[in-house]
């Protein structure tokens, strides 16, 4: 399991897990990112990142990003 | 009877767009998630349904209370329980938003799915088999393309019928097994505690224990006890939480359906032209380079001095000529046929009290109106979601997020729009820090003072111009630093998480009714707030008491019997100026106003009335300022026009004021409260008088301080001041400053774990 800010741009990656309270779960898990979801990373900013879950583009800020993991 | 309808959907999906079609209103819409935060009602058109309201929730993506959009959707449905509700769910990214969905049925209200942007979804090569998703999820389902009105009338039909029907089908569980087992058993405890048709909501919201529905049920500890135990057996069985467990469930259950009537036409993963371009304007590298080349070229339209400024041009055409000479001229015909005459008060009042008040902020219009119509294309085409996304990273460096950057570049060309363009900050501390400082940044009207101070103090130096920027950006990032470590701002800025919409062309009536929008609402404040405080600046300058008579200082000058010798003396020893300088000015109310409250700017270093007006009437607009020190510095407008940066007064400003005075003069403009215009556009966004004060006492205060430490500081160092009260003062103020900057912050507990740090009070 790695953070999802170290996946390569352009890879398709299925998440394995997410951390955190439950208040950023939830509301990341309302946007689409659950276990077992497949997401693609669309482009990475200085470890920001874009990603594609359920085909919607979604930009997340590093400290949202360490939290996923693939 | 009244039928209530709810349109209700994921942010960006297109309800604001469909309420409009529906309602024949003009709401704003933006390619922007998040545009709608409060309620709209209207009435539907048509004669046939003028009993039936439309209600537009704002976007959200589910029912649970964390944002503060999903408290006022989630309040609504809940507690005012509408006929029935519409759900619109973008076809083009239809497993997100059949989440709310789910949750949407379970409310027990009739509901109508509106399948919107199929126009789209056909482009894709998707397909969607309506039926079978209608058989599927147990609820009518209706194709629609909102944006170009398909499908809107069977839509409305189908709901009406609905809404007088009243009688939401029997519908399959989302749920599966354990968890539904579980949650049928709580629906037996609960049972009796709530209304029957909104049982299985208020099982599962036990479930998730969602405080707030459990509290309305009113339950015995006893059964509270018993739905306890159930939740921790399945948590248990299941090794999750309960809330992780209904999540899961439905986004299973999603995907069982969509596994049957949606057929994808792009593999996952593949790249939309909407990627490719995220590939490119959202690069590392290449990123800030092509926000920057936009911005330039927006400024370059809408406020250089080239011949392709449409908006500067427009805007001189309206100073010059419909402010400069139709509007007094109109109305000195006008009052010429009323028989008032020049000289009189009510012709004062009327020409250099309000036709030039408002003519000045009135001029700015035409320039925004420019730069709002660019702004609004890069916003409807997707761009500024983005920019907030490349600005992120910097910005969080000084304690704000990257939809602060957005502000802050507006307010370059005027303070007003930047403050308005906050809006789009969802988190309540960000956005209120914004407001606070954004109007930092020199705006249009302060290049004039500029221009003045550089030119007649410092040889035109371009040095003079770059400084204030620097200052205006220095003072913004310090200010993040600072007030982050305030309780009230505390914490780290929220976790940067926006969905990007897709590109789209942009759509011209939404574009020019955004930019309308926001221009009327500037225009409606140079009606009012600017109206007001221009009458009474006008009154103080003109009224004053000259050698013990009270009345327009202009006439009593011109009277011979009034006007002695020795009061002449008298007035330019009281104002301490030569006396061949007196004016009639310097006899007004704002004069001896001026006067009496200079020694406030002594410490630094302009502390004597003129500059003290100065500063004062740049309350009411800022280019105001050189006017004003035209008018003092008695520039007689018989010669010549009197340049926009004063140039035929450099030399006498010049021989009043050191450098460095004239210096922390620019600084203090710059930098204090902003003109009414833009007091009254923060006062409108922080919605609490308390905020509003709060933020121009900070504004006032920070140029204040900045000002006395350059002045006596720095005139210290370059020889200018010598040592004295002042000089402490300053270093006073420095230490204060640097320890407001290293000190350790207040750390709340909560900081870091709000997303959105509204607080969810339904």
């Amino acid at each position: 399991m790695m953070p999802l800010s170290m996946a390569d741009v352009g890879s398709l990656v299925s998440i394995k897990k997410i951390s955190g309270n439950d208040e950023v779960r939830q509301h990341l898990s309302e946007l689409g990112f659950v276990v077992n979801e497949e997401v693609s990373v669309v482009n990475k900013n200085g470890g920001n990142m874009i990603v594609n879950v359920k085909n919607s583009r979604i930009a997340l800020d590093k400290s949202l990003a360490n939290r996923i993991f693939i | 009877m009244e039928i209530k309808i709810a349109l209700a959907g994921n942010p960006n999906s297109g309800k604001t767009t469909l309420f409009n079609d529906l309602t024949g209103s003009r709401q704003y819409v933006g390619n922007w998630p998040g545009v709608t935060v409060e309620k709209k009602e209207g009435r539907l058109k048509g004669s046939e349904y003028k009993d039936v309201i439309i209600q537009d929730l704002p976007g959200i993506y589910s029912l649970s209370p964390y944002t503060l959009e999903e408290v006022v959707s989630r309040t609504y449905l809940v507690s005012e329980k509408p006929d029935a509700i519409i759900n619109i769910v973008d076809g083009t990214n239809i497993e997100r938003n059949l989440y709310l969905t789910t949750q949407l049925l379970e409310l027990g209200i009739p509901m109508v799915v509106a399948l919107n942007m199929m126009d789209l979804v056909r482009k894709n090569g998707d397909k969607i088999d309506v039926k079978s998703l209608s058989k599927e999820i147990g609820c009518e389902v209706v194709e629609l393309s909102a944006l170009k009105g398909e499908g809107c009338d069977g839509l409305i039909k189908k709901a009406v019928a609905l809404a007088k029907g009243n009688a939401p089908a029997e519908r399959e569980s989302v749920l599966s097994g354990e968890v539904k087992e579980a949650v049928e058993s709580i629906e037996d405890i609960i049972k009796g505690s709530a209304d029957d048709r909104f049982i299985k909501w208020n099982a599962i919201k036990a479930f998730e224990r969602d405080e707030k529905a459990v509290a309305a049920l009113n339950l015995s500890s006893d059964k509270k006890a018993k739905i306890e135990e159930i939740i921790e057996k399945t948590e248990k069985d299941l090794d999750d939480d309960s809330e992780s467990i209904i999540t899961n469930e439905r986004y299973n259950y999603i995907t069982n359906i969509t596994a049957k009537s949606v057929k994808k036409g792009r593999a996952k993963g593949e790249l939309s032209v909407s990627d490719k371009i995220d590939r490119i304007v959202t690069n590392r590298i290449l990123g800030l380079p092509i926000f920057a080349a936009i911005m330039f070229f927006i400024y370059a339209i809408a406020m250089g001095g080239w011949s392709v400024s449409i908006g500067t041009a427009a805007t001189d055409f309206t100073n010059d000529v419909i402010f400069g000479e139709w509007v007094p001229g109109f109305f000195d015909t006008l009052l010429s046929a009323l028989n008032v005459e020049e000289g009189t008060v009510l012709y004062g009042l009327i020409q250099d009290g309000i036709v030039a008040g408002v003519g000045a902020v009135i001029g700015f219009v035409p320039q925004m109106l420019v730069l709002f119509f660019l702004l609004s294309i890069l916003e409807d085409i997707g761009y500024m979601a983005r920019v907030a996304f490349v600005m992120d990273r910097i910005f969080r460096q000084f304690g704000l997020s990257g939809k602060s950057f957005i502000p802050c570049l507006v307010a370059t060309g005027c303070g007003v729009p930047g403050v308005m363009a906050s809006r789009t900050i969802e988190n309540e501390r960000d956005r209120k820090m914004t407001i606070m400082t954004t109007t930092f940044m020199p705006c249009g009207a302060k290049l004039p003072i500029i221009g003045l101070i550089a030119g007649a103090v410092f040889g035109g130096s371009p040095l003079i111009a770059a400084s204030a920027y620097f200052i205006g950006i220095g003072s913004i990032i310090l200010s993040g630093i600072i007030l982050k470590k305030f309780k009230a701002f505390a914490g780290m800025p929220a976790p940067f998480v926006m969905e990007l919409p897709a590109y789209h062309i942009p759509s011209w009536v939404g574009v020019l009714r955004a930019t309308w929008e926001r221009g009327w609402s500037f225009i409606k404040r140079a009606g009012s707030v600017i109206v007001v405080s221009s009458v009474i600046i006008w009154f103080l300058s003109a009224f004053g008491t000259v050698n013990g008579h009270f009345g327009l200082v202009d006439n009593l000058f011109e009277d011979e019997t009034v006007i002695t010798d020795e009061y002449v003396t008298q007035l330019a020893d009281k104002m301490n100026i030569p006396e061949e300088d007196v004016n009639a000015m310097d006899a007004s109310l704002l004069a001896s106003v001026g006067n009496a409250a200079s020694f406030v700017f002594k410490p630094l270093g302009f502390g004597s009335w003129k500059p003290t007006v100065a500063t004062v009437t740049g309350l009411v607009a800022k280019e105001e300022v050189v006017g004003t020190f035209g008018v003092l510095y008695n520039y007689d407008d018989g010669e010549e026009e009197f340049g926009e940066e004063g140039e035929q007064i450099w030399d006498r400003v010049a021989a009043d004021y050191t450098p460095i005075a004239a210096f922390s003069f620019m600084i203090f403009n710059l930098l204090c409260a902003p003109c009414f215009a833009a007091i009254g556009a923060i006062k409108r966004e922080m919605n609490n008088a308390k905020w509003t004060w709060a933020a121009i006492g900070y504004m006032t205060g920070w140029a204040y301080v900045l000002a006395l430490i350059v002045y006596n500081i720095g005139g210290l160092i370059a020889g200018q001041v010598s040592f004295g009260f002042g000089t402490v003062l300053a270093f006073v103020a420095l230490g204060c400053l640097l320890y407001l900057l290293f000190r350790k912050g207040y750390v709340g507990e909560e900081s870091s774990k709000n997303l959105n740090a509204v607080s969810a009070n339904a």
